[in-house]
């Protein structure tokens, strides 16, 4: 019941602040524009690609990250230990009743303002339609954009524990996620990276659900090696096996792996809640 | 005999190397109403958030009600209603959401929980303000609806920090009134820095001082640490009686007689002579010069003399007040201070 009782608690909240509010009415404007400059000349998948860009790009990442800040960090925390953890509630089940909450709110702001001008694109007979959209791809890349923004919640969540004050929280996510297109592409990591995801919605869009027959579904063990060998490259600076199309040059994308950017995304979101449960359970309130 | 809260060498020093708690051994009985007296700075709050759970101590245990406290100790905090000083609640809901909210963490029952926090706004008088957010509430309403927040499960201890805090005297004496109500079957620990607040309603005191317990005892055995056998007769009557009647009373074997200004006689009993007969015939005499008596304090009853005078003892003990020795617990019991 306590977990029930704050998810619900922290969703009123969130839904109260003006920050949620303000950012649900810009994000909706921002893919109002976008869908009306688009309309004529754009195809379905790019245009797809167009909508997300700013949940993987810019600006809405900075939202995202302070909204997973705020719960343990400030004046907030004050509020925390009077009203709610003095109380019977253990700290995980406060963390993770106000990480879904976020999460929940993120999510529903990104979906409500990407989907119905999905939906719309796809259906609409438009001069400029000429591409195939499948919905598993539009699926997956939705899904894509959807574990990108988990991981950013999740640093938040993280940072505001390590550092408890917002603005020293802030700043060093500034830090570390700006440049992160360039840090992952230090590390041979670009297919990982916001931008690169963002250049590969288009083809995922258009994936259907089983291109042949043949292929296996789900996750291989070449998934697993494959992932292996890339962390182990970049985390020994080796360079690349040379490829015949190397992942930037090739602007197709075809070779993204789902599976790879589900682990990829997924662990480093996994660790940070880990981390931050740590930190937060041994923390002096 | 059982008690309620039970500490052993409990010591909290923060990373600022600041040290809040300092080897305290507090032990409160099951059923006691417990002032825990100090001044700021004494780590009265630190000790509450240590009980709770809140913070972790750097050394020692505290056990309430039998259960080691620490921060994943929910069946302890479930038994503890907190009250934290000026408490800072959720400033967007409202007095029934938010005890609402108390309710399902303490998981009590929609059927229970719904009668209960209707009876206790009505009782903390906040039923006009129950359409108000919280955020638009005074210190007194905010201490007022965090009374009520702390009573939502009934819990056998109450841990109230500064309940008077901030109130006007009409909200302090309801306060005060409340504590004396849900005295009975209950064991509440007041940390307060306003000694007639423990004068008032508190059977058992503990003195705390720069993070240390330095007196933990019954009220009785702290005033009986008072030196002075003082006696205060404010009277009502002519000046030049009143002038008579100190002279007379300073003629009284091992009596002395002052007075301070023109309406206060103050009368001091020496040690051989027994007060209650001293005083008996000091009345005979007032009441034969025609004065009357307004009001008599007695300076054995003086709980600020008695919190002061330990407060100087910890003091002047200097260098003495570190023991090398391991401390009993139940050295702080017997009412002494440390050496």
């Amino acid at each position: 019941m306590p977990f029930v009782a704050i998810l619900r608690h922290d969703l009123r909240g969130l839904w109260d602040s003006r920050l949620v509010r303000l950012w649900l009415v810009a994000a909706l404007l921002l893919a109002l524009v976008i869908t009306a400059a688009h309309w004529g000349q754009t195809p379905t998948a790019i245009l797809i690609a167009w909508l997300v860009a700013p949940f993987l790009v810019f600006p809405w990442f900075l939202v995202v990250m302070v909204l997973g800040i705020n719960p343990v960090s400030g004046s907030r925390a004050d509020s925390l230990a009077d009203g709610l953890l003095s109380r019977p509630v253990a700290r995980h089940e406060y963390l993770a009743a106000t990480w879904l909450a976020r999460v929940l709110v993120v999510l529903a702001v990104f979906l409500t303002s990407t989907l119905p001008p999905i939906v719309l694109v796809a259906l609409a007979e438009r001069p400029a339609a000429t591409d195939t959209v499948a919905p598993y791809g539009v699926t997956a890349g939705l899904g894509v954009v959807a574990l990108v923004l988990l991981l950013q919640v999740s640093l938040g969540f993280m940072f505001g524990t390590l550092l408890r004050r917002l603005l020293s929280a802030v700043v060093v996510l500034l830090f570390l996620w700006y440049p992160i297109n360039y840090t992952l592409d230090f590390f041979r990591l670009e297919q990982f990276s916001p931008v690169s995801l963002c250049r590969a919605v288009p083809e995922l869009a258009q994936r259907p659900w089983r291109e042949r027959d043949d292929l296996p579904s789900g996750v291989t063990g070449d998934d697993f090696e494959e992932l292996g060998q890339l962390f182990v490259r970049a985390l020994t600076f080796q360079k690349p096996k040379p490829q015949p199309k190397p992942f930037f040059e090739s602007d197709e994308f075809r070779d993204v792996s789902l599976w790879q950017v589900a682990l990829g995304y997924g662990v480093p979101t996994l660790l940070a809640v880990a981390l931050t449960a740590f930190c937060f359970s041994r923390r002096d309130l | 005999m059982e008690f309620a809260i039970r500490t052993e060498h409990l010591t909290k020093i923060y990373a600022s190397r600041l040290i809040a708690v300092n080897d305290m051994a507090l032990e409160v009985p099951k059923g006691a109403t417990f002032g825990l007296l100090g001044p700021n700075g004494a780590g009265k709050t630190t000790t509450f958030r240590l009980l709770l759970g809140l913070q972790r101590p750097t050394a020692g245990r505290a056990e309430v009600l039998g259960q080691t406290c620490g921060p994943n100790a929910v069946g302890v905090r479930r038994r503890i209603g907190y009250l934290p000083t000026n408490p800072k609640l959720p400033g967007n809901l409202r007095p029934t959401e938010y005890l609402d909210l108390l309710g399902q963490l303490y998981r009590l029952p929609h059927s229970v929980r719904k009668p209960r926090l209707a009876s206790l706004l009505r009782a903390v008088g906040l039923l006009d303000a129950t359409d108000q957010r919280i955020d638009t509430f005074s210190t007194g309403m905010s201490t007022r609806l965090g009374i009520a927040a702390s009573l939502i499960a009934d819990p056998p201890l109450l841990l109230w920090d500064e309940p008077t805090a901030g109130l006007d005297p009409a909200a302090r004496r309801f306060t005060l009134d409340l504590i004396r109500q849900l005295g009975p079957g209950r064991t509440i620990v007041i940390a307060t820095h306003i000694l007639s607040d423990i004068d008032q309603i508190c059977d058992h005191v503990g003195v705390m001082h720069e993070g240390r317990m330095v007196f933990c005892g019954s009220m009785h055995d702290m005033k009986r640490r008072l030196r002075c056998d003082d006696f205060h007769l404010d009277l009502d009557g002519p000046p030049e009686q009143i002038d008579r009647l100190a002279r007379q009373t300073g003629e009284l074997e091992g009596v002395e007689a002052q007075l301070r200004g023109s309406h206060t006689l103050v009368v001091r009993v020496a040690e051989k002579r027994g007060r209650a007969e001293a005083l008996a015939e000091v009345l005979t005499l007032a009441a034969g010069a025609d004065l009357s008596l307004q009001a008599i304090h007695s300076g054995r009853n003086d709980t600020e003399n008695a919190y002061l005078q330990l407060l100087q003892e910890d003091i002047a003990h200097g260098f003495h007040r570190f023991d090398l020795a391991v401390r009993q617990p139940d050295d702080a019991v017997r009412g002494n201070p440390a050496p």
